[in-house]
């Protein structure tokens, strides 16, 4: 670390912009996973102190809610406030807490991945709950763009696997969600409350919450069950076939639910439980993206990956091709089932239309402009496309053309999106900088 | 057995739109190997410039300038919209498509639907909010031939669609052009060492098929004459799945798969309950595609993902 | 390095000079929009934004609304909600809890009202949706409230008016299965039908996926079951085709829709087609008088055409937010007690004259109005044909 300021110095200021850029970031090359976390925490805390006195000075009407681009493109007299207050109250802090404290977290990030890289690795994740628990905790708006958010995580990087590990091109996604979804919601809705369309509750609605992890699974499994249905057909022959059957089979589930009165039709199903909370959908989320990560790292993902490249030469080295395809099918829907689970007692309110040809659109945007082949790549795109979405609101009409926009150019000069084939190592992320 | 012939009636119409933007697809699909996912769009777009020159050119012959009529009204207005949407589907290839020959196919495939969204959301906003009315060009006439009614709407829309594709067919099998891109269909790599220049051929490609796509918008305007700019959506996707059942760049093949997903929605609804159509019409083709996974005309190939 | 942060500082207070200087936060009152105006559906979104801003502007040249003797200047969130169920989630959420809306007005189709006003009840926000008929939207919400009658009065209003005008024994219907308005509708109508003319006697019921253009199948059946007239509860632009598809297979017999048609597109779209048919509505915009002509004279000079009846149930809706603000007595200037306030001030609301009828609100928050018989006459005008109260 200390050998590194002299060349910022000499480096910096005499490449103009990119050069500043460069030193920038080797300035704060230093500063550990533990740092950043920290920094991010400071900030939040001091959006919940003094956030409100801090908007008023700036002439805003409220704190930021999504970092300003609603307040920004609302009203461009209010760019500068909205900007000052994005630098001041969370760059600088962060910046300034990473930077300034950044001996302190490498040490203690070593100490701490001394003990157990495990346990360094469930403290990161704890501290980043706190963060974005604190973070959202302000706001309600902020609280419901966050757990669709996680969940959109989870349907990208669950779609990476089919398409991007394995080659695929899949289109089912949204018949997945929806099998979670309705599948999740039934359970809830038999076992726990008392509705009109199922009637008395079965089981104390007490008991709800600790067996909301049961329906989710239940929708995984009734998902991957869906993804039987067309794995059995298409993996018998390489090609595009899956990408219409899938298809086909979306058109299926989708005038199937429509069909079903018990679930509600096109009416939907509501009143799901308020079992969603927070720490539940993040809980999820690490859940999916870390089993996720195991497995695209295993053998079998490796033989995913095999396949995908060049199936005779797998068959070849002994891959028992069609079983790794349909595991890899299966498991890419058991996730996207969870997900429409989680989705449905977020949203608390399910109909066949959310699960439409729109919806296979923007998962398919979220996991190539992320990245194929990645789990970084996946989060990225799933979060930034989320976020975009909320943040461009005020535009309306145009929303629509700029996303499309974004994206096109991204796929134009990094065809296989901004973070692709790049392997996710989380014991690396939470090592010690030094 | 009325009811028969005149849901056959019914389905050949149906039919024929499908058949007409599953060509488009389908010579992409064939030529560059590419999902063009903005097809169904570019129906769309080519729906409503066939709507602004129709009514362009109504609105002069009420005007009394040029005396003309409906049917001489509707041959220009095919074949301008022709045309000019065969020029959108030159932008379309040449900034979205280009740049990507190279890139993953599923890359492009994204393009394409983003491509999709942005024509979408122009029209919206070129053209308002309201659904555009189509012209009434030629007077609707019916004719009862035994319980069976027909009307000439019908037949010119048949016609003219199968006129289209035997056009087609002879442009792709006698001319230079055509054989050209039978030969990059064939392989994708070798033939434009063979001095076949693949950027016209692929241009060539987009065209012809966005010409077919802004017929088969036309005749749509006229069957059909309520036009928004979400219609293009499930158009697209279905023909998408017509033309890969079709089999692979087989013209013959994404012809009968289109008429044959006509068929099949039109006589699904009409023998079982309606409100399953999409569930039985859907499982049908999920039956076909497992006895026969390369469709009708496609040969079993092994052609690699360029992933 | 310092020279960054100098260039760090420097955007500082050059930010902190530009900001303006409105320090002193203003009295206003917010009433959000939920309208889907991009999506499948943007003209209802349209027309409920035109409705929204010809209101502000009345109440803008009032000077603000009245509220304990103090003036409140108003002002319009509108959110987008794309026509997507979670999307007017997200909207309600953000207008509640960042724009800190007083109440809201909209989402307007069912599949959005019922998950959004779930929402709104559950921050004790008064909503009212102008144009779902589902009775889930409502439904043991104490905050949620409607501007337009319910399925399950309309259905019934509409066999019985066939029953009389037509004599008809056997009737037909078609809708749209995926899209619960129609689908729900046709259900209520069949059940009133065979309510009157015995089981059995809807001879086909038929349906179609929405975004579909071709009907032919459907009519097909339906022309062969003998049915005497068709009931399709759909919304305008399938309407045309609906009608026009049924004349070219020979279907001479009368065609009956419910208060989707009323929309000055379905006479745009569909011609000389659909003349003489009748229809269930809200309002019926040809040969209205008083208020009802105002309000149409000036949205059709503004935005030059003849408003439906979502444009209609918006500002009707807003009427009666605006008259149970003004009748709260005071703002206390605490936002929840003051939505609260606005929330029984509503339910309150006796006999509000509407340009769509008299309103006063059941308990459930559903509103006791009558229904229109329009005819399309031969001018391709909405002509009032008859009245039909509960």
């Amino acid at each position: 670390m200390t050998n590194q300021q002299p060349e910022i110095q000499s480096n910096g200021p005499s490449k103009g912009g990119k050069g500043y850029f460069k030193a920038f970031r080797s300035y704060f090359s230093c500063v550990p996973m533990l740092g950043w976390l920290a920094g991010i925490i400071a900030a939040v805390l001091f959006e919940r102190f003094l956030g409100d006195q801090i908007s008023e000075l700036l002439g805003l009407p409220k704190i930021p809610v999504l970092f300003g681009c609603m307040i920004m493109l609302k009203d461009f007299s209010l760019i500068p406030s909205a900007l000052a207050f994005l630098v001041g109250v969370y760059f600088i802090p962060i910046l300034l807490v990473g930077r300034a404290l950044a001996p302190v977290f490498n040490g203690l990030a070593g100490m701490i991945y001394k003990i157990s890289p495990m346990f360094s690795v469930v403290l990161h994740l704890a501290l980043l709950y706190l963060a974005l628990h604190l973070w959202a905790d302000l706001s309600a708006y902020r609280l419901m763009t966050l757990k669709f958010t996680l969940v959109a995580v989870m349907l990208t990087l669950s779609l990476n696997v089919i398409n991007g590990y394995m080659g695929e091109f899949s289109c089912s996604h949204p018949g997945f969600m929806a099998l979670g979804a309705y599948a999740a919601s039934v359970f809830t809705l038999v076992l726990f409350t008392n509705d009109r369309f199922f009637g008395e509750a079965l089981l104390s609605p007490s008991m709800g919450v600790y067996f909301f992890p049961v329906a989710i699974i239940l929708g995984g499994f009734a998902a991957a069950l869906g993804a039987l249905v067309i794995a059995i057909p298409s993996f018998r022959t390489r090609g595009d076939y899956l990408a219409i059957i899938s298809l086909a089979f979306m058109f299926i589930v989708k005038s199937l639910i429509e069909n079903l009165e018990v679930v509600g039709g096109p009416r939907g199903l509501g009143s799901q439980p308020n079992y969603a909370s927070l720490p539940m959908v993040f809980g999820w989320t690490v859940l999916c993206i870390w089993v996720i990560n195991n497995f695209v790292r295993s053998t079998l993902g490796k033989a995913l990956n095999a396949v995908r490249d060049d199936e005779s030469a797998a068959d070849a080295m002994t891959v028992n091709t069609r079983r790794t395809k349909m595991v890899g099918f299966l498991f890419g829907a058991f996730w996207a089932g969870a997900a429409g689970g989680l989705f449905a007692h977020i949203l608390r309110y399910v109909n066949p239309a959310s699960f439409g040809l729109q919806r296979l659109a923007e998962i398919l945007a979220m996991v190539y402009f992320g990245g194929l082949n990645s789990v970084h790549g996946s989060i990225v795109g799933a979060v930034s496309i989320s976020l975009l979405g909320e943040a461009l609101r005020p535009l309306e009409l145009f929303k629509w053309i700029i996303i499309p926009l974004l994206l096109i150019l991204v796929m134009i000069f990094r065809p296989t999106g901004l973070i692709a084939f790049k392997e996710f190592n989380v014991k690396q992320l939470v090592r010690p900088r030094n | 057995m009325t009811v028969f012939f005149q849901s056959l009636v019914n389905a050949l119409q149906w039919g024929s739109f499908y058949a007409l933007i599953a060509l488009g697809y389908s010579m992409v699909y064939g030529v560059l190997m590419l999902f063009n996912f903005a097809h169904g769009d570019v129906f769309m777009v080519g729906a409503y410039i066939s709507f602004i020159v129709a009514t362009a050119l109504t609105a002069l012959a009420a005007a009394g300038t040029i005396a003309i009529p409906g049917w001489v009204v509707l041959l220009l207005t095919i074949v301008c919209a022709m045309m000019l949407n065969a020029i959108v589907g030159i932008i379309i290839e040449r900034v979205g498509y280009r740049p990507l020959r190279e890139a993953p196919r599923a890359s492009a495939a994204i393009t394409g639907l983003m491509i999709g969204i942005i024509l979408e959301t122009g029209v919206l906003a070129i053209m308002g909010a309201q659904r555009a009315k189509f012209p009434s060009l030629i007077q609707s006439v019916t004719y009862d031939v035994g319980g069976v009614f027909i009307t000439n709407k019908k037949i010119m829309i048949v016609l003219v669609s199968i006129v289209l594709m035997l056009a087609l067919d002879q442009f792709v099998k006698k001319t230079k052009w055509g054989m050209a891109m039978r030969a990059m269909a064939f392989d994708y790599t070798v033939v434009p060492l063979m001095g076949v220049p693949a950027n016209v051929i692929a241009a060539l490609t987009f065209a012809i098929g966005s010409g077919l796509a802004a017929s088969a918008g036309c005749l749509f305007g006229v069957a059909y004459p309520v036009l928004d700019p979400y219609m293009g959506i499930v158009f697209g996707w279905k023909a998408f799945v017509a033309a890969i059942l079709g089999g692979r760049g087989s013209i013959l093949g994404a012809t009968l798969a289109g008429f044959l997903l006509g068929f099949i929605e039109i006589f699904v609804a009409l023998i079982f309950p309606s409100t399953m159509r999409d569930f039985i019409a859907y499982s049908i083709i999920l039956l076909i595609l497992t006895f026969r996974p390369h469709g009708f005309f496609g040969e079993p190939h092994s052609a690699r993902l360029r992933l | 390095m310092k020279r960054s942060l100098s260039l760090v500082i420097g955007c500082l207070v050059i930010a902190l000079a530009l900001t303006p200087c409105a320090w002193a936060k203003s009295k206003t009152i917010k009433i959000g929009i939920n309208a889907p105006i991009t999506g499948d559906i943007p003209k209802v979104g349209e027309g409920s934004k035109y409705a929204a801003q010809m209101w502000l502007e009345d109440v803008e040249a009032a000077g603000g609304l009245e509220v304990g003797g103090q003036k409140y200047k108003v002002e319009l969130v509108i959110e987008d909600n794309e026509a997507k169920a979670e999307s007017a989630v997200k909207a309600n959420t953000k207008m509640i809890t960042q724009d800190e809306v007083l109440a809201i007005v909209g989402p307007q189709s069912s599949k959005q009202a019922v998950p959004a006003g779930g929402v709104a009840n559950d921050w004790a926000t008064p909503m009212i949706t102008p144009w779902s008929t589902n009775p889930d939207s409502t439904k043991d919400r104490p905050y949620v409230f409607r501007g337009c009658f319910l399925d399950p009065f309309q259905g019934p209003v509409v066999a019985n008016f066939i029953t009389e005008e037509f004599g008809a024994a056997k009737a037909a219907v078609l809708y749209d299965v995926a899209s619960d308005y129609p689908k729900g509708l046709a259900e209520f109508f069949k059940i009133a039908w065979e309510k009157i003319h015995g089981p059995g006697s809807v001879v086909a019921f038929e349906s179609f996926t929405t975004k579909d253009a071709d009907f032919s199948s459907q009519l097909t059946k339906i022309i062969q079951s003998g049915a005497e007239v068709i009931f399709t509860p759909q919304y305008y632009n399938e309407v045309a085709l609906i009608v026009q598809q049924a004349h070219e297979l020979g279907w001479q017999k009368p065609i009956v829709g419910s208060d989707s048609w009323g929309s000055a597109e379905t006479v745009n779209l569909c011609g000389p087609d659909c003349y003489g048919l009748f229809f269930s509505s809200h309002y019926a915009a040809a040969g209205a008088t008083g208020s009802t002509k105002a309000f149409i004279d000036r949205y059709e000079k503004k935005y030059g055409y003849v408003p439906d009846d979502v444009a209609a149930l918006t500002w009707d809706s807003l009427g009666i937010v605006q008259k149970a603000i003004e009748s709260m007595g005071k703002m206390t200037g605490n936002i929840e007690k003051d939505r609260t306030a606005v929330r029984n001030a509503l339910a309150k609301v006796k006999d509000f004259e509407g340009i769509t009828g008299k309103m006063t609100f059941t308990e459930d928050g559903d509103p006791i109005k009558c229904a229109v018989i329009v005819k399309i006459n031969d001018k391709g005008e909405f002509e009032f044909y008859k009245s039909v109260c509960p």
